[in-house]
């Protein structure tokens, strides 16, 4: 088969690994593999975002009416370039199978995971025009099983500014499904953080105790 | 002609993106003038490039048309085709505008080219393609122009398409001038929008893929990778976008065996259009010179031969490998002189550098291979480094030196291999320049 990105030949190696653990295929080249940039857990301790324990954007919810909303968090990679080129193709270009291209890295790290996996979902209008929630197929590809609990209420965050975003009121509601205590949010870009606070307020009002976080990317 | 059918003709268009109202698309539907297809037919082909393999054409669960919907990988760059994407084409035939028209061309030709020109407009004529040989420098573009006037004339419709947008960028005006009274189009990713029906299309060889049917003649420049056995979705694209039987004019400085082996007529020129032969390039060892550069150093020889195009007020060209090497050495070249840039494939500055180094602003750049072809700048000096290097096969090596000594005033120059040990690829460029020399003479 041939790289998805950039369609050469990908030498098949097999490994022992492979069989053996049903690791998921690879379906880069390396050149292209190299191109993301892992982030390491030095960072934020809940987006990831290189430097303070606490980064500017998650701090300001800390201060802001969000505190200890949310336990903990991980982001998985850098905004860089190669990144940007893989979420526009992967997003907006609607290139679906792009979702297998994480699907190891997200499989290593929910395989085990004991909380409920939750989505955060597009508006159904939204997903009907997209065709697929970027989101869910990051899960699917990766093989892991998740929960909708949550409902994006009408309008997009899109043309709006930091400001405004941060003074919306209730981007979600719960879609009436049980709340669990545990719950791991699973979004694909963490730009100010405010989606997920949202969500996790949401799920808090329905009962959920202990929420956690994780995204493919920080921006 | 109307504006829906001037838009249309010869195009597979999404409906989503369609520029005309449901109204008029209902109309043309009704009239059996228009039609609507699905993207992706029941078999698993998409209607626009063709592709039908698997691997392409991938199926998932669509919550557009709420079920397993599939959608081709192929051509998803121009916005994204699936199952339940709908597509308009054009049915209804067009009438052919035929008379007389203005040509805007003056030049003259020289014995060969007059020669070739004739020879493709013969082709033409017969219905039967053509292979059009010829070196670097040696005016392919004049050549073409008696013919595609001939063409106008008679009505059919023409396009001129090569693999990349700056020789297309490149052609547009000379055509405008050439035919001043012709709708010209000119398409690559993300080109303006332009209106009516365009006689003469230049094209990206991708951006075919929004034509079905469409050309009563089609010239494909820089046809070195026809057939195109690594993208054979660039050769569909073209097969699929002339009408049935309609002649296919292949132009190249360096054919492949099976393209020269499968077009019967030919017409070859291995000289240039000022008759100077063709620089031969020369080889001077640069050993490690990856890892040199690796340890922040410009390798000695290179830096003398820089030196030396800096002292004598020479634009140069030095081509890299890879990227990851012209970044290395992108801030050691700009050390020796400020006026040095690099660019690479994916640089969003490209056109610009290629215009300050013409314009003098600049007085090197280092590249990738992607600038080998569609640039011509007065004087220019070349050197390959790394040129034993994989990614430089013969052809490749063939164009970088078709770069130098372009124009009649300065038709020599320096075409320098500086390699890590002599690749046979180099031999075999030498050695076809050299060939072509002794044939320009006999
Ligand atoms: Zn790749
Ligand atoms: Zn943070
Ligand atoms: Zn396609
Ligand atoms: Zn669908």
């Amino acid at each position: 088969m041939n790289c998805y990105l950039c369609d050469q030949q990908l030498r098949f190696v097999p490994s022992w690994r492979g069989i053996f653990l049903q690791e998921l295929p690879e379906v880069l080249c390396r050149e292209c593999r190299s191109g993301f940039l892992k982030l390491n857990t030095s960072g934020c301790r809940l987006c990831s975002k290189p430097g303070d324990a606490l980064c500017r954007d998650c701090l300001y919810w800390e201060a802001h009416g969000y505190q200890d909303l949310i336990e903990s968090g991980i982001s998985l990679y850098s905004y860089n370039e190669a990144m940007k080129n893989w979420f526009h193709q992967y997003k907006f270009l609607k290139d679906v199978v792009l979702a297998e291209v994480f699907a190891s890295d997200l499989k290593e790290i929910l395989v085990k995971e004991r909380a409920t996996v939750v989505p955060i979902p597009l508006h159904p209008g939204k997903l009907h025009e997209r065709s697929f929630s970027q989101v869910d197929q990051l899960l699917v590809a990766a093989g892991v099983r998740y929960s909708h609990l949550l409902e994006k209420c009408g309008e997009t965050l899109g043309e709006k500014n930091r400001q405004e975003r941060i003074a919306s009121t209730d981007l979600f509601h719960l879609n009436g499904e049980a709340v669990p205590k545990q719950v791991l949010l699973v979004d694909d870009l963490y730009t100010t953080g405010t989606t997920m606070r949202h969500a996790a307020k949401a799920l808090t009002q329905g009962g959920a105790k202990d929420i956690r976080m994780l995204t493919l990317i920080r921006a | 002609m109307r504006p829906m059918e001037a838009f249309l003709t010869g195009r597979v268009w999404i409906r989503q993106a369609f520029p005309f109202s449901e109204q008029e698309l209902q109309e043309a539907i009704q009239q059996n003038k228009a039609q609507v297809i699905a993207g992706i037919t029941d078999a698993g082909e998409c209607r626009r490039c063709l592709e039908r393999s698997q691997a392409s054409i991938i199926a998932y669960y669509c919550a557009t048309c709420n079920k397993v919907c599939r959608y081709c990988r192929t051509c998803i760059k121009m916005g994204r085709i699936s199952s339940c994407t709908e597509l308009v084409v054009w049915t209804a035939p067009t009438a052919k505008q035929i008379g007389p028209r203005v040509f805007g061309w003056q030049g003259s030709l020289t014995f060969l080219q007059e020669k070739a020109s004739q020879a493709i407009s013969a082709s033409i004529e017969r219905g039967s393609d053509h292979l059009l040989y010829a070196v670097c420098g040696a005016g392919k573009t004049e050549i073409l122009f008696a013919p595609i006037y001939e063409a106008l004339q008679k009505g059919l419709r023409i396009c001129v398409a090569a693999p990349r947008t700056d020789v297309i960028l490149e052609l547009a005006p000379r055509f405008h001038q050439a035919f001043p009274d012709a709708t010209i189009h000119t398409l690559y990713g993300n080109s303006p929008e332009q209106n009516g029906y365009g006689e003469i299309i230049l094209t990206t060889t991708h951006q075919l893929y929004r034509f079905h049917e469409a050309f009563d003649v089609l010239f494909v420049d820089e046809a070195d990778a026809f057939p195109y056995s690594l993208d054979p979705s660039l050769e569909r694209a073209v097969k699929k976008a002339r009408k049935r039987n309609a002649p296919i004019i292949y132009i190249s400085a360096t054919p492949s065996k099976t393209l020269q082996k499968n077009v019967s007529e030919h017409s070859t020129i291995f000289r240039r259009y000022h008759g100077a032969p063709l620089p031969v390039p020369s080889y001077r060892a640069l050993w490690n010179y990856e890892r040199k550069i690796h340890r922040k150093k410009i390798p000695v020889p290179l830096k003398k031969w820089i030196e030396d195009k800096l002292q004598k007020k020479q634009p140069f060209l030095l081509f890299f490998p890879s990227v990851e090497l012209i970044d290395q050495a992108a801030p050691l070249l700009k050390a020796i002189d400020s006026r040095i840039e690099a660019v690479h494939s994916k640089d969003p500055d490209r056109k610009e550098k290629v215009l300050r180094l013409r314009n003098g602003a600049l007085l090197g750049l280092a590249t990738s291979t992607i600038l080998e072809r569609g640039i011509t700048i007065a004087n220019l000096q070349v050197a390959v480094i790394g040129a034993d290097h994989r990614v430089f096969d013969a052809a490749a090596l063939i164009q970088i030196a078709g770069r130098v000594g372009r124009s009649a005033a300065d038709p020599t120059g320096d075409v320098l291999f500086f390699h890590d040990g002599i690749a046979h690829q180099m031999d075999q460029a030498r050695q076809t320049i050299l060939s072509y020399n002794k044939e320009a003479i006999t």
